[in-house]
């Protein structure tokens, strides 16, 4: 057995071509194997950006300037375009927040499920089969039916348990989530949380679970990614980031959210200002401007990603230290 | 004084199908004055129907609804231009719901002009007073929406509600388009203006965490009706009804963490379609108490314990 991490990302930046802006900044990060990260972060923090990045899938106008994705032995970001194909769905999938942008709406969905296979493994007598015990396994009550119909015939819900399907369709090693069930109802995610955890511990895949919302990842992740303008400030185990969040940015928003138990209501605490641009931020702490600690220091110079005890933090006065 | 919304009912007729949606089945409510209300529920719940009702953009097919004992139709109507209006709406989205092109002094003094709150001379003045109640700066007025954050924009439709000096305000999830660290800062500000101005709130949500935290009132809605109406103590605490039980299992909690038991799904399945709705109890498709006699019986809302009511005779007898 080898201990070589399924994936490591190592330093990767991500700028505009034109008029370049920094939009991700020293990202690194590894998931290992069978394990599940998270990345949390608001909108604008990078967090969709360095996930798109893994499978090559950065839109037009924005490149990667710097650094390395390491899976299987290559660096993803040296891959050709048919190179990049064959580890995608294979080896590495992703499933998105709207399955309507990702399903085809004009082709019926047993078609659209076996023309995945059809693309990578080449049909077999057996694929037909597969089809119909996945969407079987992700919920979908009537599997015959749904297999002659099209994507807008199912609710918001089901659309994603089937977007879930054929992402499992090849067994990949790493699922990728970008927010998934951000759009649902809350009854309705919980259902799709617990569908994908079940079927991530069953195959002990691997996944990279993006979402601003901590109370979504609390319980369905090991490990923790804490991003805010294009960095990621804090990582750790989750029990560690949420019980001691180190970095006044982690703590900030722990304590920013209301709770829903309880019998008081003390007046939330909420951090001032609003969240800076990756490419304004310059020589400082993209905190600085909103952070309570902050000193000088925190204005002239980057605070880089140091581990302390089982958490790393990117802060010169993190909390917890004297 | 309080608002009065009697058997509301609402139907929208689909005319390419020639089907009726049942988006409100008979809702009662009574909100004194100075007290919020939350309403919490799923998509197609009945919510914002609701919340287009009590602000008069549509009218109820059946029932009423007033304030201190006039129908809120004819009260927004009849003084709509001449002096202050007894309600008003904050929308969901703060970039849909300013105009691009419309500078921010002018989206708040448009407001004031429209119902001629102050003379003239004291138009300018009192646009920057209502900019320092929100907590912004007075140098905003000569920008645009786009040169401003999301929760500086949902700022200014606040103070453009606040403007015609309502009674009441109606939030429709005020806060669930904004980053979660503003959402904070945009809910105190809530409380506060709620003290300051002595407003009643209607606040909508999906995250039961927001409701419980700017309630004193809530009520949980599922397909038009309401099924627990009670305190936020009695109601998110304590709650009765199965489907506010499920709700409440189903939020997502930061302080719970390395659960996996709390994945555990408590509800099967998915609200009905409101143009088919269930027979008896609506909810009794996906419910885990739901019994045979359900599925015929329709439920009302029975006082369990002083102000607290739930449809639900598994729960009250």
């Amino acid at each position: 057995m080898n201990n070589e991490p399924l994936l490591s990302v190592f330093d990767l930046g991500i700028a505009t071509v034109q008029d370049p802006r920094t939009l991700v900044n020293s990202v690194s990060f590894h998931i290992n194997s069978g394990e599940a990260v998270g990345v949390v972060g608001e909108s604008g923090s990078g967090k969709t950006l360095s996930a798109l990045t893994i499978l090559g899938l950065l839109p037009r106008g924005v490149e990667v300037i710097s650094g390395e994705i390491i899976f299987g032995g290559k660096n993803l970001l040296n891959l050709n375009s048919e190179e990049l194909r064959q580890i995608r769905g294979n080896e590495i999938a992703m499933i998105y927040q709207d399955p309507m942008t990702a399903l085809n709406p004009v082709m019926k969905l047993g078609k659209q499920l076996l023309e995945v296979i059809a693309s990578h493994d080449g049909i077999n007598t057996n694929s037909e089969n597969q089809v119909r015990d996945l969407l079987s396994e992700v919920g979908i009550p009537d599997v015959n039916r749904a297999m002659e119909s099209y994507a807008h015939e199912f609710s918001g819900g089901m659309r994603q348990r089937i977007m879930i399907a054929m992402a499992l369709l090849l067994s990949p090693k790493l699922l990728i989530a970008d927010e998934p069930t951000t759009a649902l109802d809350v009854t309705i995610q919980q259902q799709i949380l617990a569908l994908v955890s079940d079927a991530r511990k069953k195959r002990n895949m691997s996944m990279l679970w993006i979402t601003h919302d901590l109370g979504v990842v609390a319980n369905l992740v090991n490990r923790l990614n804490v991003m805010y303008a294009g960095r990621i400030v804090e990582s750790g185990s989750v029990e560690e980031i949420f019980r001691k969040p180190k970095h006044p940015y982690t703590a900030g928003l722990l304590s920013s959210l209301p709770t829903s138990t309880g019998t008081n209501r003390e007046r939330l605490t909420s951090i001032s200002g609003v969240p800076e641009k990756p490419w304004l931020v310059g020589n400082s702490c993209g905190f600085a401007a909103r952070c309570s600690r902050a000193q000088s220091r925190c204005h002239n110079e980057i605070p880089q990603l140091v581990s302390k005890e089982e958490n790393s933090v990117a802060c010169f006065f993190p909390l917890g230290s004297k | 004084m309080s608002l009065e919304i009697a058997n509301i009912e609402k139907i929208y007729k689909i005319v390419s199908t020639q089907t009726v949606i049942n988006a409100l089945n008979g809702v009662n409510i009574t909100l004194p004055t100075g007290k919020t209300l939350g309403i919490v529920g799923e998509s197609g719940c009945g919510k914002s129907t609701l919340a287009r009702l009590v602000t008069g953009l549509e009218v109820p097919n059946k029932g009423i609804i007033t304030w201190n004992g006039l129908p809120v139709n004819n009260v927004n109507k009849g003084s709509f231009s001449t002096k202050k209006s007894v309600v008003q709406l904050v929308f969901q989205d703060p970039y849909s719901s300013l105009n691009p092109r419309q500078r921010i002094g002018d989206a708040i003094s448009e407001i004031i002009t429209v119902h001629k709150l102050v003379a003239k001379n004291l138009i300018e003045s009192r646009t920057s007073e209502l900019l320092a109640l929100v907590g912004l700066a007075d140098d905003l007025k000569n920008r645009y929406p786009h040169q401003l954050s999301g929760g500086q924009r949902q700022r200014v439709s606040i103070a453009r509600a606040i403007a015609a000096e309502p009674n009441l305000l109606v939030l429709d999830e005020p806060v669930s388009a904004l980053d979660v660290s503003v959402r904070a800062e945009v809910m105190n500000l809530l409380i506060d203006l709620r003290e300051k101005l002595n407003l009643t709130y209607i606040f909508i949500s999906h995250d039961l965490a927001m409701i419980r935290y700017i309630s004193d009132v809530v009520a949980v809605m599922y397909l038009g009706k309401i099924v627990e109406f009670g305190s936020w103590e009695q109601v998110i605490n304590n709650p009765k009804h199965p489907y506010t039980q499920a709700l409440i299992h189903a939020m997502p909690d930061h302080t719970v963490i390395g659960n996996p038991e709390s994945l555990a799904k408590t509800l099967e399945g998915e609200v009905p379609d409101p143009v088919n709705l269930p027979t008896g109890c609506a909810f009794h498709l996906r419910c885990i108490k739901a019994t045979p006699a359900c599925a015929f019986s329709t439920q009302t809302l029975i006082e369990i314990s002083p102000q607290h009511l739930v449809a639900c005779t598994e729960v009250s007898v």
